[in-house]
């Protein structure tokens, strides 16, 4: 088995390690070197994206289910929170953290209900939950202000505009910090195993002994709760919330999107996606305005993720960097018992049965 | 000898069509190899799925190790150490072979008893630690068999099931696939074995039973039935003789 050493030191790893510090020196010193609060204000909705995707990544990374139903779960974590605070008159990151909460508890019943089905059943339930929340928040205009919007009040009151944005975009990153490394703990147990080998295939998990429906429904419950918890956040910055923006089939769809774009079997695949397609929507609102450009220039990249790096950016950025690395194991010849034990001891019985 | 597994006059079907297997009794001394061969149709991958839960029987008994485990499903045949390798390749392509081998062990708790499997394992099967950390699906078709006998060895079962397991293998690998085959009965494990190769699985099982509609026509020392000149006309298409009392 080779050392620990040896496995840390692979220059795949090396590379994505130097990556990942700069990622972190950029992010964190961003809020000083943004040229306006506008600049500053894209970053806090491109993190939000990167956070929101990764809370995607639970459940879509781990298992292989596409949920399109996620936009729903962001916006009751937003409507929650808002509502937390406009009507029972919780403090903001109170209110914040009991609507993720309670996002996490209304996760279970429809988690329940939807992971019995799989595949493509599984992608229109998720879409009818979007829909179903939809029409109820824009309905329920005396509770939620309806098509009206609900105006959520700051948390930080004091907070001169790009004062307050300085601030979100650190509780964004604290809380794509935490995500990540959730999702990194869970990848290295033995509920991530399972999971693993549920995405791979279900059956057979079952069939050596994974409890299949409850792991599923368990990472849709922490998949929940981050998104949750990602809506709420955005709700006490934005401030302003509407049922059309917040319960969109997009939402879902660009969680979806930047996830495969990234790598959704990487830790850091869904931010990746994130940095792309949020930069990207954020630039062509910029140059063109309120189109449907941005949409078409969404279903092109998907189109172009799909044909090129079916399994996401970053495994083809690894697969490119391992193109011009020394290779250390590639063979897949047949080896008997025999030829190994005699390759271990410094034999060479192969090559003896060719010469001989 | 004690049987690690006996199906006794075990009746199976799919559905409401009529029954596979009919009244065929099938027992797995421990530490030996038994080899199941026959025509196509004959019920062979059927008397596998029963043996492991997959298929409830219609009647019959089942036992392992002597207690009865008639009608569980594989989970439970799985604790009461069965386990089974299905035909074709079955290992998880995406997951590195240290991860396939893992799951194996999934339904062990104690951690010092997976670590000590894994080791077993990896010492009786020296492919499966050489890849240790590569995707199984970068493997060769004789490898991943060999990952998918390690993973079956890791709940340390009383007796394997074995589909096909040449199916697709060229002439070297398959060498290697039997060579393991006999190793794992070596290192303790009973083996009930599936093959359309007869004559290679006869060679390598230390009983041989010749299975014709659903029921086992002839049975005894594997290397009585590779002389006997009935197993040859089985496999020119003739039928064997009536089933020896």
């Amino acid at each position: 088995m080779p050392s620990a050493s040896e496995r840390l030191l692979t220059p795949t790893r090396a590379a994505g390690g130097v990556a990942l510090l700069a990622f972190a020196a950029v992010a964190l010193a961003y809020p000083s070197i943004a040229p306006n609060p506008y600049l500053l204000s894209v970053g806090i909705v491109v993190l939000n994206y990167a956070v929101l995707s990764t809370s995607w990544n639970f459940v879509g990374g781990f298992t292989g289910y596409i949920s399109l139903g996620h936009g729903a779960l962001a916006g009751l974590g937003a409507y929650g929170t808002g509502l937390l605070v406009t009507k029972a008159g919780l403090p903001s990151f109170v209110a914040l953290a009991a609507a993720a909460v309670m996002v996490a508890v209304l996760a279970v019943p429809l988690g329940y209900a939807a992971l019995r089905v799989r595949g493509a059943s599984f992608v229109i339930v998720s879409i009818a939950l979007v829909l179903v929340t939809l029409l109820v928040f824009q309905s329920w205009a005396s509770f939620t202000g309806g098509s009206r919007g609900l105006n959520v009040p700051r948390p930080f009151p004091g907070l001169l505009r790009p004062e307050h944005h300085r601030v979100f975009f650190y509780l964004f990153l604290a809380l794509l910090a935490v995500a990540l490394l959730v999702w990194w703990l869970i990848d290295r147990s033995r509920f991530g195993l399972g999971l693993k080998a549920i995405r791979e295939d279900e059956d057979k998990a079952e069939a050596l002994g994974t409890p299949t429906f409850a792991y599923k429904l368990v990472v849709f419950v922490v998949s929940a709760f981050f998104t949750g918890l990602a809506g709420g956040l955005y709700a006490l910055w934005f401030g302003d919330l509407d049922p059309i923006f917040q319960f969109s089939i997009l939402t879902g769809s660009y969680m979806v999107l930047m996830a495969l774009l990234g790598g959704v079997r990487n830790l850091f695949g869904p931010l990746v996606g994130a940095l792309l397609v949020g930069s990207a929507l954020e630039y062509f609102k910029v140059e063109f305005g309120n189109t449907p450009l941005h949409l078409v220039a969404t279903g092109v990249l998907l189109a172009l993720v799909v044909l090129f790096m079916p399994d996401g950016v970053l495994p083809a950025l690894g697969a490119l960097f391992r193109r011009f690395s020394p290779t250390t194991d590639s063979s897949i010849r047949e080896v008997t018992a025999a030829e190994l034990a005699a390759q271990r001891t410094g034999g060479d019985l192969h090559a003896q049965s060719r010469n001989g | 000898m004690a049987s690690e597994i006996e199906l006794l006059d075990v009746q199976a079907g799919y559905g409401r069509a009529a029954p596979v297997l009919r009244g065929l009794t099938v027992e797995v001394p421990a530490g030996t190899i038994v080899c199941l061969v026959g025509p196509n149709g004959a019920g062979k991958s059927t008397v596998l799925k029963v043996a492991s839960g997959l298929l409830a029987p219609r009647s019959g008994t089942i036992r392992v190790g002597g207690v009865e485990v008639t009608g569980q499903g594989p989970q439970r045949m799985l604790a009461s150490g069965v386990a089974h390798v299905l035909q074709g390749h079955s290992v998880f392509a995406e997951m590195t072979v240290a991860e396939n081998v893992l799951l194996g062990a999934y339904t062990i708790k104690d951690k010092a008893r997976v670590a000590a499997r894994t080791e077993f394992v990896r010492d009786l099967f020296p492919v499966v630690a050489e890849r240790w950390d590569t995707l199984a699906g970068l493997l060769s078709g004789g490898q991943q068999k060999q990952v998918e006998f390690a993973r079956s060895l890791m709940v340390d079962p009383k007796v394997v099931l074995l589909d096909e397991p040449s199916m697709g293998l060229d002439p070297k690998a398959t060498s290697t696939v039997f060579e393991q085959v006999v190793r794992m009965r070596d290192a303790g494990t009973a083996v009930l074995l599936v093959e359309q190769n007869a004559r290679r699985a006869l060679e390598t099982a230390d009983i041989g039973c010749v299975l014709d509609l659903g029921r086992v026509h002839i049975s005894g020392p594997a290397a009585d039935l590779l002389a006997d000149p009935q197993l040859a006309d089985l496999y020119l298409g003739g039928r064997p003789a009536e089933p020896r009392p």
